[in-house]
């Protein structure tokens, strides 16, 4: 409950912090009081900040909870969309999208988000094949197997860059996926990434109590009654749909996934059902607010969030793996 | 009366030589069996094949009747248990948290743990003796206490058939004792009792029955002071004669448990 104070409050201050200050008292009494806003302020708050802020919140919450349903499956805390490759796929198959089928859409659903779920999907599968072994993932096995593929990954899409230079509007999207720039999305992208967010943490639900059975091993979930390959099936396409979601708004961004999880546990304890809520809220919150700062450190200029996160990110992965090295024995 | 677990005929293999090969016994219910034999007589797998982790390449697993492997996943496990050697957690789960685990067979996709699983768990906690342990974390418990845990877990499955992976390993002699009353115990609540031991001494007076899997012989099955003969275990353990106290002929054997 203080989570979704804590929210609040820092949808307010990113949405009052900018080049523009728009006070958050302004806001709430345009909100409560009926105080309309000057003109100027009613479109650059609706226009471009909330959608943006909106998007980050999405973007947050989406990692956070894919990153804790791999962590879980993998029984391993160093999992996260970025590090296993799962956003890479969702970023390459969101480039094939946009160079070949952008104008193709299926049901509503354009071929580029279809597509960033497909890259996701398959990816995962690679590396969860790759990294398994005997119940278990080895974490340097998963590691170098997410880090090889994210790596192939991220230069294919570079490969698509270079080879479609000529259409200069296709470069600048993929340029600011690739670095993880939340832009500002339009409202209706908005709305159905914040449905898909909605949807694919309502199916999280039931495979939360599953996740905490899985920890206990393979075979011995199997003797508990559970259908060990359906869960993980389920597990996969989950959480592949959240880091879809997220990186159709923000592109790559690292690290979100892998911290939020992990403190939420450290404070909570391991058990998913408890987790799933805290967790989808402190992701939505931490990515508000990083890119908050992301875009006013050095305002005028705007830092990438991805970048951002890399240097936040990058020590306390760092740190982990020592801790790891310790404390679970390979 | 119908026989609570029957082997007929089962063998199997991990894709090599087959390591159980024809294997029939029958486990009546209320008995305590102990399963003994040299290492990698395939103990370990006769366990998992009883649990159904694994499916016989031929012959078959009766429980209760019915064919093991034409059941439901979660009915075997609301009859069967199998307390591993070896429980990995990962995270810092505590000792409630594991053992709500076990029951997992009950629940169904929408429907989650009610008032009857944590009265279930309770109960399991305290017939285990590890109520005290609830909220330590797994990880960090010592052998003994984590074997109560790992016996806790498969209560909480609410079997009639507990099946026990060495559960004396790596035990002191006080711990060994302590798990051997909890077995007796378990035994007057109903529960039957189906254990791989490696300490030979603990077995009379406290299992009625023994199994013994032997590489080369076919599986005998008997009373504990019908199996532990010298010619039989040194021929089953490929020992030398007379190097082992068990080997040294007795004319009677008095090993009664204290307490």
């Amino acid at each position: 409950m203080s989570l979704v104070i804590v929210l609040g409050i820092a949808f307010l201050v990113s949405l009052a912090t900018g080049a523009v200050r728009i006070p958050a008292t302004a806001m709430l009494a345009a909100l409560f009081r009926g105080h309309p806003l000057s003109e100027t302020q009613q479109i650059i708050l609706l226009q471009v900040r909330l959608p943006r802020v909106l998007a980050s919140g999405v973007v947050g919450a989406g990692l956070a909870i894919s990153g804790l349903m791999f962590q879980g499956l993998f029984r391993n805390p160093m999992a996260d969309p970025y590090v296993i490759g799962s956003s890479g796929g969702a970023v390459l198959g969101a480039c094939i999208g946009i160079y070949f089928f952008s104008q193709i859409s299926f049901f509503g659903f354009s071929a580029i988000a279809l597509l960033a779920f497909a890259g996701s999907v398959i990816t995962m599968v690679i590396v969860y094949l790759l990294a398994r072994s005997s119940g278990g993932t080895n974490v340097v096995t998963l590691l170098l197997a997410g880090f090889a593929v994210s790596t192939m990954l991220g230069y294919s899409s570079y490969l698509f860059e270079t080879l479609g230079a000529n259409s200069g509007q296709n470069q600048t999207i993929l340029l600011s996926w690739l670095h993880g720039v939340i832009g500002i999305p339009r409202w209706t992208q908005l709305t159905v990434s914040g449905v898909f967010l909605v949807v694919a943490s309502v199916l999280a639900m039931p495979m939360m109590r599953r996740l905490n059975t899985l920890a206990l091993g393979d075979e011995y979930a199997h003797q508990l009654g559970l259908r060990v390959e359906y869960t993980r099936i389920g597990i996969i396409l989950t959480g592949s749909l959240l880091t879809a979601v997220a990186v159709s708004l923000g592109g790559l961004i690292s690290f979100a996934g892998l911290i939020v999880p992990h403190v939420a546990r450290l404070l909570l304890g391991p058990d998913h059902v408890r987790l799933l809520p805290v967790t989808a809220l402190s992701g939505a919150i931490f990515l508000v607010i990083a890119d908050t700062l992301a875009r006013s450190i050095l305002a005028p200029t705007e830092i990438p969030v991805g970048i951002l996160m890399a240097f936040l990110g990058g020590p306390f992965f760092l740190y982990l793996l020592r801790k790891t090295k310790r404390s679970y024995t390979l | 009366m119908n026989p609570l677990l029957s082997f007929r005929d089962v063998s199997f293999g991990y894709g090599g030589d087959d390591i159980v090969r024809s294997a029939s016994f029958d486990l009546e219910g209320g008995s305590c069996t102990a399963l003994i034999g040299p290492n990698g007589a395939g103990k370990t797998t006769l366990l998992r094949l009883a649990a159904g982790t694994l499916q016989c390449r031929s012959g078959s697993v009766v429980l209760n009747g019915e064919q093991l492997h034409s059941l439901p996943l979660s009915r075997v496990a609301r009859t069967v248990a199998l307390v591993p050697q070896q429980l990995i957690v990962p995270f810092q789960f505590t000792v409630r948290e594991v053992v709500e685990q076990g029951r997992t067979p009950y629940l169904s996709f929408l429907r989650g743990p009610m008032r009857e699983d944590r009265v279930a768990v309770d109960r399991a906690l305290e017939l285990a003796d590890v109520t005290g342990l609830q909220r330590r974390v797994f990880n960090e418990l010592s052998g003994g206490e984590r074997q109560r845990v790992k016996i806790a877990l498969g209560l909480a499955q609410q079997p009639k058939l507990l099946l026990l992976d060495e559960p004396t390993q790596n035990l002191d002699i006080g711990r060994q004792v302590e798990l051997i009353d909890l077995l007796h115990f378990l035994g007057a609540e109903g529960i039957t009792i189906f254990s791989s031991i490696h300490d030979l001494q603990l077995l009379e007076g406290n299992f009625s029955s023994t199994i013994l899997l032997s590489p080369d012989t076919t599986l005998m099955k008997g009373t504990p002071g019908e199996i532990l003969k010298p010619a039989i275990l040194e021929k089953a353990f490929n020992c030398p004669p007379r190097r082992h106290p068990l080997l040294i002929e007795r004319p009677e054997r008095h090993v009664k448990r204290a307490g």
